[in-house]
């Protein structure tokens, strides 16, 4: 902590986030279970060779203003919950700067709750109290956090009792209502059901409308796209990316596609007789994209080599949900005697909603009844509004006022 | 720190409801414990064996006893009090002191307990002077700062070691034998006895930091006398001295708490 005003050089406004030039790395056996018996014996033998720690956070630089809502993404082990620990003033940093200006609010890990045996209530006093709140203020505020939270008479029964998604709507109720100037969010919409985190994000919107900063990590890229302006991708524990949303979640699809390839060259060195050497998504422009509005047209392009003396083949391609339910397949035989080519699925008009997408490019032997995955291609729809689910299936409405009263005539 | 009254509050009911169940009976409970080592302690070395021949054996030990249950109690149940909280260190910066600390107010409780029913008992069994009594609450301030400052390097420690708590539960039994609640220091070597036995007292009196905790509350309850200026000094700094430790300690070792634990 020593020399944290002086890195700044200044007191931050309310809302601010300074990140500057963040180390932190972790020893790998967690620090844990460590006993004095241990710390004795290991004196008697000489240092112990202790394996080195790994690196969480290698330099991260990070300046967010009040009001901005920043996303983060990356790979897991990426840094992304350090970086929030971090800002939650949770976790030290071994070198560099950082902090935030006014109330901090994180919610971390919001499925377990704090006190088992505890109701609900009482969790809400000790969550508040935590955050640095008064008496008066959380009773204050009982009645809108039990209401938000649509726990009902459950508000005071043990937490023991709850679900998973009880415990995300009540420690995301009482976040809420912290009146935080900074609002920290690590993965947690994703538990809980879709209404309530539908709730949530409006509730976010709203906060962001009152000049809270947010700072959302989340696999979800959908989430993000929906919540945040700005997108910062983390690659080893460093910033890959700082831009605007959509570009950063491309960026984060591309990062993604990287691993597969890899995987892909692996393949061809394996001696298959046809390996994919690129696939893509591309938009009515013909220019590589991740993130599409409802009703966009897509191609799925995917390029492909095959030796001379290879078998029949087919390729497989399949549209899945982000629970990896498959939307929509279609398998082709692929022609193996050119020795490759360029094969181009034309959609013309992406009928889905808000939501993350995976497309699956697999080739195999006709026949083969469990086909692996060659390339995994990303996409996320953005943009839908006023409907929810997963297919589009807006028609056009109409209204008649005279048809009832023609029925009644009758 | 201000700001985190309510969160102290917050951690002192909590520890009274899981400890007490938060009932008054559950608090009576708490006084069983005491009670039955007085009674067992009188019997046995007073009443049976005469190894101590102190009028009011049973005063003498209970006014010794409230110390130790005090100090012993409150370091076991400190000891474990950041590691059982976890959960709230992990996702909340919050002041880190505040667990072991209320972990250490909560003995309060049966102490205060103990003396509601151990100050009329003493006045009308001995017939003590009740003015002396008014040096308990700065007594009272001097074992919560002693104590205090020990929670905060068990607990700390204990985060980082997880055998400090086993440790300090084998430590404190033999501890309890030598502090003096159970016989008058006084009584180990006779006036003209300048040899082993005068140099014992001497170390069971001022080596042990707890005996003259034990010595003051003991002069105040049972004796109805005031403590010794020598005492009061004792008293004074080695709370001063123990806060002090643990504070920088625990400023050490609570960095990494959610690291650690």
């Amino acid at each position: 902590m020593v020399g944290r005003t002086a890195a700044a050089g200044r007191e931050l406004v309310n809302g601010e986030i300074v990140l500057d030039d963040a180390w932190r790395s972790f020893s790998p056996r967690g620090d844990r279970g460590r006993t004095l018996k241990e710390v004795v014996a290991a004196i008697g033998k000489g240092r112990a060779a202790e394996l080195p720690p790994t690196p969480a956070l290698a330099g991260v630089t990070l300046r967010v203003g009040p009001g901005e809502t920043l996303g983060i993404v990356g790979r897991n082990g990426a840094g992304k919950t350090s970086t929030l620990r971090v800002l939650a003033g949770i976790i030290p940093l071994h070198r560099g700067f950082a902090q935030c200006g006014g109330r901090v609010a994180a919610l971390i890990d919001l499925g377990s709750g704090f006190g088992r045996e505890f109701s609900g209530r009482e969790n809400i006093h000790l969550t508040a109290a935590l955050h640095g709140m008064e008496r008066r203020d959380v009773e204050a505020r009982i009645p809108s956090i039990v209401e938000f939270s649509e726990l009902g008479h459950f508000i005071d029964t043990p937490i023991k009792t709850y679900s998973s998604g009880m415990l995300v709507r009540l420690g995301f109720a009482v976040a809420a209502h912290l009146d935080a100037d900074v609002l920290l969010i690590d993965e947690v919409l994703a538990v809980g059901d879709e209404a309530f985190q539908r709730k949530c994000v409006r509730h976010i919107r709203s906060r962001i409308a009152g000049g809270t900063t947010i700072v959302l990590v989340s696999h979800a890229p959908g989430t993000i796209e929906a919540v945040c302006s700005r997108t910062v991708v983390l690659d080893a524990g460093a910033v890959a990316f700082d831009g605007p949303t959509a570009e950063g979640l491309n960026y984060y699809h591309r990062l993604l596609g990287v691993e597969d390839q890899e995987q892909a060259a692996a393949r061809q060195a394996s001696d298959a007789p046809v390996w994919i050497r690129q696939a893509e998504l591309l938009d009515a422009d013909g220019r590589p994209r991740q993130v599409f509005s409802p009703g966009e047209p897509m191609q799925v392009v995917a390029e492909f080599e095959t030796r001379a003396d290879a078998p029949d083949i087919e390729l497989v391609v399949d549209v899945r949900d982000s629970n990896s339910h498959s939307l929509f397949q279609v398998t082709r035989g692929l022609p193996t005697s050119c020795g490759g080519g360029r094969l181009v699925i034309d959609i013309p008009r992406l009928t889905l909603l808000d939501g993350d997408y995976e497309v699956p490019l697999g080739i195999h032997a006709p026949g083969d009844t469990a086909p692996g995955i060659d390339r995994m291609l990303r996409f996320s729809i953005a943009g839908a509004g006023g409907a929810d689910g997963v297919v589009d299936l807006r028609g056009e409405w109409s209204f008649d006022g005279a048809a009832l009263g023609a029925s009644e005539a009758r | 720190m201000r700001k985190y009254r309510y969160l102290f509050d917050q951690l002192v009911r909590r520890e009274l409801k899981q400890k007490y169940k938060g009932t008054f009976v559950g608090v009576l409970w708490y006084l069983v414990n005491p009670l039955v080592l007085m009674g067992v302690y009188g019997v046995m070395l007073g009443t049976l064996l005469h190894v101590e021949t102190v009028h009011d054996y049973l005063v003498f030990i209970l006014s010794g006893l409230l110390v130790w249950l005090f100090f012993s109690q409150g370091l076991s149940a400190s000891c474990s009090s950041l590691v059982d909280q976890a959960g709230l260190i992990g996702k909340v910066a919050f002041p880190r002191a505040t667990v072991p600390a209320a972990t250490v107010v909560v003995q309060l409780i049966p102490m205060l307990t103990i003396l509601v029913v151990l100050i009329p008992l003493s006045a009308i069994l001995q017939g003590t002077s009740l003015l002396p009594l008014l040096a308990l609450p700065a007594l009272l301030i001097c074992l919560f700062a002693f104590t205090l400052g020990f929670a905060l390097v068990v607990s700390s420690m204990n985060a980082h070691f997880r055998d400090v708590q086993p440790i300090v539960t084998a430590a404190l039994l033999p501890w309890f034998f030598v502090s003096g609640v159970l016989f008058n220091l006084d009584h180990l070597a006779s006036s003209d006895d300048h040899g082993a036995r005068r140099t014992l007292e001497e170390v069971l009196r001022w080596g042990d930091p707890i005996a003259p905790f034990v010595t003051a509350f003991r002069d105040v309850i049972y004796g109805g006398a005031w403590p010794s200026l020598a005492v009061f000094v004792y008293v004074i700094v080695a709370a001063g001295a123990s806060l002090a430790i643990g504070a920088t300690m625990f400023r050490r070792l609570s960095a990494e708490l959610a690291v650690v634990i």
